[in-house]
């Protein structure tokens, strides 16, 4: 349907790029595109087979673009400039010297230690479920929320922010969808946690589990008509047929065959390992000397006031 | 099954229109917004307990929007009744939170707050807001954080 | 003799009526509002307005030849380095005016002082600036006269930037390069300066023109918006979208009275031509200067234009942020080398290698 929208040559142009959003790496020639084109049914063999091909690779540099989201800069062609996202990365990396900023993804229990400037000489604690992550380099964010005494409270957070003490990662996962704003129209219990809750350790070499969870939803009204956003994360909403009409009505389903969209929504593949294996060492570095520092760690033993 | 359908209809019809938002989109505190008294003072459980929380009659600023520790005039079980602003179901800046419902606290024209328990969480913000706001010889706020129970 | 003298007066008295006849006839024939139609010339050009590219066409070069092309060019990029023009240091005093530079607005980003708070950063990068020219003040003919007297006559510096090949240039556009020997350069721009604050044809200035802390004025074009009604233009409400409204939801509506004032008024906001016009950002502070790549950090993302569009820097003109300690006069002197720190930061600022802040209690 948009072979009659997009010239033929455009379709070349488009050979190679990743899909950030879905976490699939569709990495084609220009002939698999052409056959995308002629069937639907080809493009999701595709697909699949490439994710699978990716798992097995594990520790790729392709891959950090879902541990480190935030160091691919923002696609748009008007706001890129080479040397700006150079120095941005390494202003990041100066930054990620005092601060582990550690892997996480929407669906995460995170708790962040931050100094305030309105409570001096004391840190605040604030654990939640991650709900959103958004934005890129120095400006990237993520929003943590918490049930704390029957009253839902939410807290956005900046990665870079030098006021942040620690980012620890309490439980490691994915959720179903990539926002989980629905959360505030869930039952309370969907989203307490206990804020004394004991980091949970993951085997290590596993991979990122996805927790199937399906939230229900209080009765409306709500803050969105999470029927039209085809939510996965959610039960059944029970509502009239005349939503679910609608929400038919509003689909544009053709959107994920887009290709110039998703073209121009993402960094392609060989920028990607340009910055990432750039970036890759300093990381690396980082990691080791932590390491390091841990084993020197001299263990202190508690007092009887602690 | 259609009668337990229309039945769902029925109820979602007339939980809408017990909750409807004037301030729309941007959960703005304005004139005729609800709020939630969130202390334990006698009037306001008791407002909250019957289902007629108190109403925004005005906003004591020059914008007319209610933002985070302004004082309020609110219509509470007939009576008019002063409030400052603990929490706000608006977006908010980064390291300060934005809470699930609009919070209150009632105060008496001198500061002093109506109940003796705080019951939700206030943001710490509100130490360095609510002590800008106090008056030299006048208005107290600051007795409010005294009887909060939680910082977030 | 005399009969010659009789006869050139005959002639000239001829020549004469003529010439009168000429006139009468054209003075009957009055042409109203001439002076409209045919206005003196106020705006002159300066003399480096030239056609700057050349229609580039396919010469047929063999290989070889052009590779030839290219060494001279590398020949003549490696002769206008060689030649260092020397500058001395004079004596600052805040009534002087030193010279701005050229830069490219290279991007925003976010950075933290040391209380915590946030700011945004505008980032410009300063391009390689040649000194091309030099005016003073009795040889510059200004586009626009001023009228009056003016004290302080300040000379006018014609700077160079971004370095290319002069094949992409027309002759005349190279030949303004000729004098101070710097390779053709894409982009001109003219500061005025006073006489002490000359530098020498050929000069390099670089970012540590400029210090740290200190307050400047970018001068950048606003993006290009094309023709635009008035609602995006001036911010008018429109109309409203409904209750029987027929062809007017965009639309300005009334643009003037009746009566006595029955026109319209001069600089009534109307739909026109939008951005694409020089604006002045003033009193930005330097948060932060990097040496190795020549960026600087400044406070504020209002800077006009697009990323990757060219800005000019002035020192700044407002009279209370003028810098109080001396400045480098008339630039900086010498080569940026190791003994120069890579990133200079403002003390106010938090760099990011800095341990995290906590407030400690009072």
């Amino acid at each position: 349907m948009f072979s009659s929208l997009y010239p033929f040559y455009m379709v070349f142009r488009v050979k190679m790029f990743l899909n950030i959003r879905n976490g699939l790496s569709v990495a084609t020639n220009s002939s698999k595109v052409i056959r995308q084109l002629c069937t639907k049914a080809a493009a999701f063999e595709n697909v699949t087979n490439n994710k699978q091909s990716n798992e097995s690779s594990k520790n790729n540099v392709v891959d950090y673009r879902h541990i480190y989201p935030e160091f691919l800069p923002d696609p748009k062609p008007e706001f890129r400039n080479v040397l700006r996202e150079k120095l941005e990365r390494s202003d990041m990396i100066a930054r990620r010297t005092q601060i582990q900023i550690p892997e996480f993804y929407v669906g995460s229990i995170l708790a962040v230690t931050s100094s305030d400037k309105h409570t001096p000489g004391k840190n605040n604690r604030f654990v939640g479920i991650c709900i959103d992550r958004e934005g890129c380099g120095l400006r990237a964010t993520f929003i943590l929320r918490n049930v704390i005494e029957q009253q839902g409270v939410e807290v956005k957070f900046e990665l870079y922010d030098p006021t942040l003490h620690k980012i620890e990662v309490l439980r490691l996962e994915k959720r179903l969808d990539d926002k989980l704003f629905y959360l505030r129209d869930a039952l309370p219990q969907y989203s307490t946690f206990d804020p004394n809750m004991e980091p949970e350790l993951l085997p290590g070499g596993s991979t990122v589990p996805v927790n199937n969870l399906k939230v229900k939803l209080k009765p409306k009204p709500w803050l969105e008509r999470w029927e039209r956003q085809n939510l996965q994360g959610v039960e059944d909403l029970g509502l009239p047929e005349k939503f679910y009409i609608r929400a038919k009505e509003l689909e544009k389903p053709w959107e994920k065959y887009d290709l110039m969209k998703d073209y121009m929504k993402t960094i392609p593949e060989e920028e990607q390992t340009e910055i990432f294996s750039e970036v890759q060492s300093h990381l690396h570095k980082l990691e080791v000397t932590r390491k390091q520092m841990k084993r020197k760690r001299v263990f202190v033993k508690p007092s009887k006031l602690a | 099954m259609l009668t337990n359908r229309f039945l769902n209809l029925q109820k979602t019809v007339s939980l809408a229109k017990n909750y409807l938002h004037t301030s729309g989109e941007r959960y703005e505190i304005q004139k005729l917004t609800r709020l939630r008294v969130v202390d334990n003072s006698e009037i306001g459980k008791q407002a909250m307990a019957e289902g007629k929380p108190p109403r925004c009659i005005h906003v004591y600023n020059k914008t007319g929007v209610g933002r985070i520790g302004d004082k309020v005039l609110v219509a509470i079980k007939g009576e008019k009744k002063k409030g400052i602003l603990v929490g706000l179901k608006q977006n908010q800046k980064t390291k300060v939170p934005k809470f699930d419902s609009n919070n209150l606290v009632l105060i008496d024209d001198n500061g002093t707050p109506m109940g003796t328990r705080i019951h939700v969480p206030i943001p710490t913000i509100l130490r360095t807001i609510l002590k800008e706001k106090t008056q030299a010889k006048g208005a107290d706020y600051t007795k409010i954080l005294a009887i909060a129970s939680k910082f977030v | 003799m005399s009969i010659i003298i009789s006869t050139i007066q005959k002639c000239c008295v001829k020549s004469l009526e003529e010439k009168l006849l000429a006139l009468s006839l054209t003075s009957t024939t009055q042409i109203r509002e001439k002076h409209k139609l045919n206005p003196p010339p106020r705006l002159r050009n300066p003399t480096w307005f030239t056609k700057q590219n050349r229609v580039v066409k396919e010469e047929f070069l063999t290989h070889e030849n052009k590779e030839f092309l290219r060494e001279i060019v590398q020949d003549k990029v490696v002769e206008s380095e060689s030649k260092l023009p020397v500058v001395s240091p004079k004596e600052w005093n805040d009534k002087l005016q030193r010279t701005g530079v050229i830069a490219r607005k290279v991007g925003i980003y976010p950075m933290w002082l040391k209380d915590g708070t946030r700011i945004q950063t505008t980032l410009l990068q300063v391009l390689d600036n040649h000194v091309i020219r030099y005016y003073t003040p009795e040889e510059y003919d200004p586009p626009r006269k001023q009228v009056g007297g003016i004290k302080n006559k300040k000379g006018c510096l014609l700077l160079g930037a971004e370095s290319a090949d002069p094949s992409e240039f027309t002759k005349e556009y190279c030949g303004l390069f000729r004098e101070s020997g710097v390779i053709p350069k894409r982009v001109l721009s003219r500061f005025f300066v006073s006489p002490d604050a000359v530098l020498p044809l050929g000069t390099q200035v670089n970012v540590l023109h400029f210090q740290v802390g200190n307050v400047v004025d970018v001068r950048g074009k606003t993006v290009d918006r094309g023709f635009q009604g008035v609602m995006k233009r001036h911010g008018f409400k429109g109309m409203p979208a409904s209750h029987g409204v027929t062809k007017t939801h965009r639309k300005g509506g009334c643009i003037g009275g009746g009566g006595e004032k029955g026109r319209v008024w001069p600089g009534t906001k109307m739909p026109g031509h939008m951005g694409n016009r020089h604006r002045i950002q003033k009193g930005l502070k330097i948060l932060r200067i990097n040496t190795k790549y020549n960026i600087m950090w400044v406070s504020g993302q209002a800077i006009a234009g697009e990323t990757n569009s060219i800005v000019t820097i002035y020192d700044t003109k407002l009279p209370l942020r003028k810098p109080t300690n001396p400045v480098p006069f008339p630039t900086y002197i010498g080569e940026i080398d190791s003994t120069i720190p890579e990133d200079i930061y403002d003390e106010q600022v938090h760099m990011f290698n800095d341990p995290t802040i906590s407030y400690d209690e009072k």
